[in-house]
């Protein structure tokens, strides 16, 4: 085995990473000591029909996925820089090809029912997650999940990836070897699981979790099936926080006094892609000209309620390594009109603008970009589609189509998953040599100096050529009693991580 | 015997009914393979989800087969591999429970109100009944929804403005039942109570009350006796009626409220396009509609004895 000390992975410095992560999330706007007890009542999205117990599926509810991750441990955790933190794991390390990955288990890792954590428990549950979840949730082979004495793993990859220890965050719940029937919920989170009832859960803290001991004595997680009601529920006090409520539900509270409005920023992209390979937007410079043609502080301001950043064009925004050097677009009416003649592109003609309800405000910004094309003379029809029709007609087919990402993931995680040509989700149709080679060098980075200057040279190219218009990022928005402290305040699924919440008096 | 036919032809219908939801449901774009197991999934993970489904085989099989399935009591399995029984008992008595109420508030509001209204024409009470029933008539159950939760819970905090399902898998306090009860049954207020007072207007004119009249009985025993019997087969089909109106309506109300009950399980199912529990709930919401149609003829027979 050819790897050695001095490739260990900087990002994997264990459990100091997750101290050092919950003392910079702030929640709380008064300072002293945090306050031991209390249960916190939270209502997350969920619904009814699509309720899922099994840690390894597909959790497409809030409510379960928040319950999952309190119950359970991933081997690793999202964070804010670096972008994983230490869980279940507290140290990983790889060879020098990248492809081979050993993750320790933490010390004193135990189960609710007392049993220590082992590597075949850990081994079963990844293999378990290949098995139930499929490649884009664990990218090993069953075979290639390997223990290596009693608290390693060994996860061998057939294509080098850097991104591993990001890729197994939040997915990699471990459960006791053999488990099939999930009723009972013995996980190695901060939480046990005391009563489930159709989506609703009550948890009562892990006196004996391996991480720091969490303050609350239960969380009450209440499944709501819209945002309305969630919005409702928080703002008539039957729960303490409403985790990503959404900008209106926001724009409510903002004027309360008892209520807080918690931004995580970088949550969800709600973007246009523009097929490159063929059909109108083929042409570089007709991307440039609606890259210039939109407004983007206004596209933030109506679409996002301003609850939300201005985009640059690259995927990947709260990525540390997002590249802030590169020049911001900014809207250029005219050089957008000259690129579109020099072009040839037919301004007589119309084109569709092709929108799902999916995001919030996905609609509304397909709209709105709409209205400010019509400056730049190209003329669009915006079509709203059911989102299951959308998805097996429109997706990864059609020119011209909006959509949303809301992961908190790398900007080399969006680049291999939605950019490279092998991608089997290349929304924009992108296929680009130089990209490809860029992406597998990143991938395959020897070293951090290696690696950052790969993903910058893959966020040049996005931004110089990809099909992508991202005009800006939205908050992710929770609305907290302002009894609620230390809650998350990362984007994307990071919202689920309330084990270091506490209630003040 | 007619009764017998009448059974048949319903049963008949309801076979119908649901051979349409699946067709419809099959012609929808997008199946339920995708839809569980996420835009992540690849091509031939979804095609082993079909294949699990069953999606892969023709729509009549599927549809035989299921049917088969319910005439022994058994649903069959939600896309996501629950059992769609189980399903329908936690979920089918919270809105029961809903509908019930919601049905017996309209039943006696309306009744009085209509009443009362028909009673005394020209009074203060008529003069506010003939806008304020046409409105509720009009108005959308979400509406009333999101006005009743506007006033009595986020302005004066009386009441909850959303359902929290306790451990029991109905609503946790008996109070998170009132702004879901009154958002249903408004619209069905308004609408019944213009019916209970036509009818009885109608069967006051008949000749025989006036004879009645005519003959010195007291005001309450012609309404009771002469007036209410006539008029009851009329106020008793539009009641049957606003049962399937209330079970439509509870779909968008359980929403507002988050309120725990089959609404929200119809709602997920066809975002997923699960067939079998789609089905499911439209032959239970039947079959509730038929009891009640059968309610509503029997005690027609009843009213009409010997006179039709």
């Amino acid at each position: 085995m050819g790897w050695n000390r001095r490739q260990l992975l900087r990002s994997g410095l264990g459990v100091g990473a997750v101290l050092l992560v919950a003392a910079c999330s702030d929640g709380g706007n008064s300072g002293g000591p945090a306050r031991r007890g209390g249960t916190l009542r939270v209502g997350a999205l969920g619904s009814a029909a699509r309720i899922e117990r099994d840690p390894h599926a597909n959790l497409s509810n809030d409510s379960d996925f928040l319950i999952t991750s309190l119950v359970y441990d991933a081997l690793t955790v999202p964070a804010a820089d670096p972008n994983v933190a230490a869980r279940l794991s507290n140290r990983w390390e790889s060879d020098a090809e990248r492809r081979r990955w050993t993750f320790t288990i933490a010390d004193g890792a135990t189960f609710h029912d007392r049993t220590p954590v082992t590597s075949d428990d850990v081994v079963w549950s990844l293999r378990r997650l290949r098995t139930v979840g499929g490649a884009s949730k664990m990218p090993a082979a069953v075979e290639d999940i390997t223990a290596d004495g009693p608290n390693r793993v060994v996860i061998a990859l057939p294509e080098p990836n850097t991104q591993l220890p990001l890729l197994v965050q939040l997915m990699t719940f471990t459960v006791k070897k053999d488990t099939t029937d999930f009723t009972k919920a013995i996980g190695t989170g901060p939480f046990r699981l005391e009563s489930y009832q159709d989506g609703n859960a009550r948890l009562v803290r892990n006196e004996r979790w391996h991480g720091p001991a969490p303050l609350l004595d239960a969380i009450e997680i209440t499944m709501f099936d819209s945002v309305t009601a969630l919005g409702n529920a928080v703002l008539g006090g039957q729960i303490d926080l409403a985790s990503n409520v959404g900008a209106i539900a926001g724009r409510t509270a903002e004027g309360r006094g008892d209520l807080r409005v918690v931004r995580r920023p970088n949550d969800t992209m709600v973007g246009v892609a523009m097929r490159t390979s063929d059909g109108p937007f083929a042409d570089a410079r007709v991307r440039a000209a609606v890259r210039l043609g939109v407004d983007r502080k206004a596209l933030v301001n109506q679409v996002h309620s301003g609850y939300g950043t201005v985009g640059n064009d690259i995927l990947g925004t709260g990525d540390p390594l997002y590249d802030k050097t590169i020049a911001q677009r900014t809207r250029d009416v005219d050089r957008a009109k000259t690129l579109l003649r020099e072009a040839g592109f037919d301004t007589g003609k119309s084109y569709q603008l092709l929108t799902k309800a999916e995001a919030p405000g996905e609609v509304e910004s397909a709209k709105v970009i709409a209205t400010q094309l019509a400056d730049i003379g190209l003329r669009l029809d915006v079509v709203t589609q059911e989102s299951n029709a959308f998805y097996d007609q429109t997706w990864l087919k059609a020119p011209f189509y909006t959509v949303s990402w809301g992961t908190n993931d790398s900007a080399l995680f969006f680049a291999t998953k939605l950019m490279s040509s092998g991608s089997n989700r290349n929304e924009t149709g992108f296929k680009d040599a130089e990209f490809d080679a860029a992406t597998a060098k990143a991938l395959a980075a020897p070293g951090d100096s290696e690696y950052a200057a790969a993903c910058r040279d893959v966020q040049r190219i996005e931004y110089a050529r990809g099909g992508y218009l991202v005009w800006g990022m939205a908050d992710g928005i929770d609305i907290a009693t302002s009894q609620v402290r230390d809650v998350p305040t990362l984007g994307g699924f990071a919202r689920v991580q309330l084990e270091r919440a506490w209630l003040a008096d | 015997m007619a009764f017998a036919r009448l059974l048949i032809r319903r049963v008949a219908l309801l076979i119908a009914l649901l051979a349409t939801v699946f067709v419809a449901v099959d012609l929808l774009p997008g199946n339920s393979a995708r839809a569980v197991l996420g835009r992540e999934a690849g091509p031939d993970q979804i095609a082993a989800k079909e294949h699990e489904l069953g999606l892969d085989r023709p729509l009549p099989v599927r549809f035989f087969e299921w049917i088969s399935g319910v005439a022994t009591g058994d649903f069959g399995r939600t896309a996501r591999g629950r059992s769609i029984n189980e399903l329908l008992a936690d979920k089918f008595p919270p809105t029961l429970l809903l509908g019930g109420i919601a049905f017996l508030v309209t039943v006696v509001a309306s009744l009085v109100l209509g009443g009362w209204w028909a009673a005394r024409r020209g009074s203060m009470l008529s003069r506010l009944l003939q806008p304020t029933t046409t409105t509720a008539v009009a108005i959308p159950e979400f509406v009333v929804a999101t006005l009743l939760i506007l006033v009595f819970s986020l302005a004066t905090g009386w009441l909850p403005a959303v359902t929290i399902t306790g451990r029991s898998g109905f609503p946790a306090s008996p109070d998170m039942l009132v702004l879901p009860v009154l958002a249903l049954a408004i619209p069905q207020i308004g609408w019944n109570t213009r019916v209970v007072r036509a009818a009885l207007l109608d069967a006051a004119r008949a000749p025989h009350v006036e004879s009645a009249v005519l003959d010195g009985l007291s005001p309450t025993k012609v309404l009771t006796r002469q007036v209410f019997p006539f008029a009851l087969p009329t106020v008793v089909a539009s009641f049957a009626t606003t049962v399937g109106m209330l079970l439509g309506g509870a779909l968008v109300v359980e929403t507002i409220f988050n309120y725990p009950g089959l609404g929200a399980v119809l709602a997920g199912s066809v975002a997923d396009r699960d067939t079998s529990l789609i089905a499911a709930v439209v032959a239970l919401t039947g079959v509730v509609i038929m009891v009640m149609l059968a309610v509503a003829d029997g005690i027609r027979a009843w009213a009409l004895r010997g006179r039709a």
